[in-house]
């Protein structure tokens, strides 16, 4: 069976591209046939976060416009097999492309992939239109920022009110110092907030900005916690029950745990 | 979570998180409402007059906002009153 599930957020800024990068190479890496499309038109990155950018030769609105043919425009990715990005137009914009079109490619390249992942563009108009028109789900990305959650609850409205299932919740950015000083909402809080599943939690963390200097999503990376992260995600969205979210704290020293007892800082519980 | 340092200085005073959640809070529930600001400043000054009829109240200090309580959405509101007229004017 083949899913089509679409990555957005409203606001721009808090992860959208890294995460649909992360999570096709984490499916592709669990043997999965993968596709990941940037529907963000005129403002086209998910190619350059996943390395594939030198690569290019057809774009979506090619496809669309019937100037080539899907296989034409499809960049497969050399480090995992089966792994393949439809890159955005570069010179064009989000008027290129309708709900409608967007449609007929996704049915076709359900044909051909487990998953097809649709890195939405930021904000609720044409773009966002087009990207959740052939989605048979959505993952809402946010951060835990009082912006990036008011425009999430915003998208959640919109999703439902475009008759998809209801959506699941990925918080990326996730501090742990902050949320144990109590200057950062948890994981509850947000919950309490946007009312939808949680589907997981991405530490903030170096090894994003690292990653995408090189080209090489964290997922790929065994050692990376932010890879790691991102694979358990994959694991929830192919229906695996009950993954472990990663430790999200520094390991435990001397220092820490007499803080802990003579009550200097909170209980590891309560900070996640 | 009560710590030693807690008990003996009354507590640590809580974080920034406690004033975004609620922050957030009041702005969804007017975002998912639909009520513009315009019509919100209406049903305040509307109800001001219905009742100044009963109360000198001070219209400066009054409040009213959306609020989700126990999941149904409340029109939460407060009107000082500087004092109950004695004769309330005819309806």
């Amino acid at each position: 069976m083949s899913e089509c599930i679409v990555i957005t957020s409203g606001k721009g800024g808090v992860g959208k591209t890294t995460t649909t990068a992360n999570l096709g190479v984490a499916l592709a890496l669990m043997g999965k046939k993968v596709a990941v499309v940037d529907a963000d038109i005129g403002l086209r990155n998910l190619d350059l976060i996943l390395g594939l950018e030198n690569r290019i030769v057809y774009d979506l609105v090619n496809v669309i416009e019937g100037e080539c043919r899907l296989k034409q425009a499809l960049i497969k990715d050399k480090r995992v097999e089966t792994l393949y990005l439809l890159p955005a137009a570069q010179t064009r914009d989000k008027n290129a492309v309708s709900p409608d079109g967007m449609k007929k490619l996704v049915a076709e390249m359900k044909k051909e992939f487990d998953y097809v992942l649709i890195d939405c563009p930021a904000g609720i108009e044409q773009g966002f239109k087009n990207s959740i028109a052939g989605a048979d789900r959505a993952l809402i990305v946010t951060t835990p920022e009082v912006s990036a959650i008011r425009d999430a609850d915003r998208i959640i409205g919109l999703v439902e009110a475009a008759e998809l299932p209801e959506p699941n919740l990925i918080i990326n950015r996730f501090r742990a110092k902050l949320v144990q000083r109590g200057e950062m909402m948890n994981k509850e809080d947000i919950l309490e907030i946007l009312a939808i599943p949680l589907l997981g939690l991405i530490p903030d963390h170096e090894d994003i900005i690292i990653t995408a200097n090189r080209g090489a999503p964290a997922a790929f990376d065994e050692k990376s916690v932010v890879g790691e992260a991102y694979r358990r995600i994959a694991r929830r969205v192919t229906g695996e029950k009950d993954v472990p979210y990663v430790a999200l704290e520094e390991p435990d020293n001397f220092w820490s745990v007499f803080k802990r007892w003579i009550g200097l800082a909170p209980t590891r519980e309560a900070s996640q | 979570m009560s710590s030693f340092f807690d008990r003996f200085f009354g507590g640590r005073p809580t974080g920034s998180k406690d004033e975004a959640k609620s922050r957030l809070k009041t702005v969804l529930v007017h975002d998912q409402v639909g009520l513009t600001p315009a019509q919100m400043e209406g049903m305040k000054l509307e109800l001001c007059s219905v009742i100044a009829r009963y109360a000198d109240i001070d219209k400066d200090h009054v409040e009213l906002r959306l609020e989700r309580i126990n999941n149904r959405l409340a029109v939460v509101s407060s009107f000082p009153v500087r004092r109950v007229l004695s004769r309330p004017a005819a309806i």
